[in-house]
């Protein structure tokens, strides 16, 4: 079922029980302005209440994934002008989603296209996938996550290769630096991107969505408090639904039907 | 038949889908300079990029395929390669690009070795995908007789099509691999007498003219991905590639003029 929603700088799709959000303003390889930022973030608050909705891919279509922001429309901004709009900051919609978000990768994604890429959870990469932040060489640096997310991902070295020099990684370097999960042909970078939230919408909700914040728990405490929210996560799934039908179609050999209870 | 003579030292012919470029300084052997890193750069590029293009051949003229880089404009501080950090900085930013994109480019390229590929020479003839020589010709890495380690990718490819023995042998001794010697080691795809070269070649280039094109693509990024990956990783990507290659239409017309027993369009 398709049920497209008019955004103006993204395309929606909702073909249950996965949605994809499409950047789409080719004219510009997707620059991140601040009004595809709010669509971003809007489309997702929505996806995130819908309850047919179990996963979500985001991408940037065949050619690119997103180059930039737009640098004609920032070259003569002031520090007070950047800090009141707070375009890098604007990411809550991204931060608060609680179901698998997957990143389809083709072409070039730079600066804030490789920064919005980092915030999924995974990324499925073509063959032809350039991911870089090329900031420094516009006398700026990342501003919306490029330097904390590089290093928590690829380690400190590669991160300061990539935010010093501001050179590309190819799909193949990416994938050995552990910034992307897989490499595929880029024309079926969008398809295995799908199946993979397919996948994943056939799993338990619940366990899903504990399972994220607890990953994403890891990157920001102490190993003793991470541990700690992990294990009363795990002690809150006994109380679903899904935990008795998961363990009871285990012990009977059948595949779990879950209801996200 | 289209022409396009970029400036003398290269020749770029596009003719029935083959795109022929020919290094042309026979006098020189096909030496490589300053100006023909340039141009040979140049028409590597325009040959991928044309899409008319679907096979590229790539060929000396006069004795030799090419005699490596122009040692006389080196020693003469010519040629952009005054210090060591020149020599660096030309492999970096002119060869590496260009044999790159040589090596990667989604189509078919013939090397057609009408003599020796010698130093830079052979590293173009061995980063092409097929080799058909005459008996003339060979590979030499002379890189050890002049004092220089070996370059321009040769220590990849060479032992990934010789092996490494032969490779280390060929790079400590700097003696030449002959044709003959190359063919049985399969590092030369065909052998044929000087006179049947270009008829062989022509006849190969013009053979895969024909065949579909994204399916020689595939293969290409295949083995390109391949020789970078483990074996389960090779089998997956190859599973990926089939799926978008068994959508296309090249892969529907196979099916239909192979049950009509009639060859494909």
């Amino acid at each position: 079922m398709i049920a497209p929603v008019a955004y103006e700088n993204i395309l929606v799709e909702i073909e249950a029980p996965i949605a994809t959000i499409t950047l789409n303003r080719p004219k510009v390889l997707n620059a991140l302005s601040p009004d595809l930022i709010r669509e971003v973030n809007e489309a997702l608050g929505e996806l995130d209440a819908d309850e047919q909705v179990k996963a979500v891919v985001l991408t940037g279509g065949p050619k690119v994934f997103a180059a930039g922001a737009d640098i004609g429309d920032m070259a003569d901004r002031t520090a007070v002008d950047q800090l009141r709009r707070d375009q890098t900051g604007r990411w809550a919609g991204i931060a608060a989603f609680s179901k698998p978000l997957i990143a389809a990768v083709n072409g070039y994604a730079l600066g804030g296209g490789c920064e919005l890429a980092l915030m999924c959870d995974l990324i499925i990469a073509g063959d032809t996938a350039r991911l870089g932040q090329p900031e420094i060489n516009l006398g700026i640096i990342p501003g919306a996550g490029g330097t904390q997310r590089w290093p928590r991902t690829a380690g400190k070295y590669a991160a300061m290769e990539a935010m010093l020099s501001g050179a590309p990684v190819t799909a193949r370097r990416a994938y050995e630096l552990g910034l992307v999960n897989k490499v595929v042909p880029a024309e079926m970078a969008f398809e295995v991107a799908k199946r993979t939230a397919r996948g994943l919408a056939e799993k338990p909700p619940l366990a899903l969505r504990m399972a994220k914040e607890a990953v994403l728990k890891a990157f920001e405490s102490p190993l003793s408090e991470g541990l700690a929210a992990e294990r009363k996560s795990f002690y809150f799934l006994f109380s679903t639904e899904d935990q008795k039908e998961g363990m009871h179609a285990f012990l009977e050999k059948r595949k779990g039907v879950f209801k996200g209870r | 038949m289209a022409t396009t003579e970029v400036e003398q030292h290269v020749m770029v012919r596009i003719h029935d889908g083959v795109g022929l470029i020919q290094l042309n300084r026979p006098e020189k052997m096909n030496a490589i300079g300053a100006l023909t890193r340039k141009q040979l750069g140049d028409a590597i590029k325009q040959v991928e990029r044309d899409d008319a293009v679907r096979v590229v051949v790539l060929t000396g003229s006069g004795r030799a395929f090419c005699s490596g880089a122009d040692v006389t404009e080196m020693a003469q501080g010519d040629g952009g390669m005054r210090t060591p950090e020149d020599v660096g900085n030309v492999l970096r930013n002119e060869y590496m690009p260009m044999l790159t994109r040589l090596r990667t480019m989604p189509k078919p390229v013939i090397a057609a070795m009408n003599g020796p590929a010698v130093g830079i020479g052979a590293s173009y003839a061995l980063a092409c995908d097929i080799r058909i020589a005459t008996p003339e010709a060979y590979i030499l890495e002379a890189f050890v007789n002049i004092g220089l380690a070996p370059d321009g990718g040769v220590s990849w490819l060479l032992p990934r099509l010789a092996g490494t023995g032969i490779a280390y042998e060929m790079f400590f001794t700097g003696k030449p691999l002959q044709a003959v010697d190359a063919h049985r080691l399969g590092v030369i795809n065909r052998l044929v007498p000087a006179d049947r070269l270009e008829a062989e070649v022509r006849e190969l280039a013009g053979h895969l003219a024909t065949q579909p094109k994204g399916a020689m693509a595939g293969a290409k990024r295949a083995v390109t991905h391949a020789l970078e990956s483990s074996y389960e990783e090779a089998l997956e990507f190859e599973s990926y590639l089939q799926e978008a290659q068994a959508a296309s239409p090249e892969f529907a017309e196979g099916v239909q003029a192979f049950l009509a027993k009639r060859s494909k369009k």
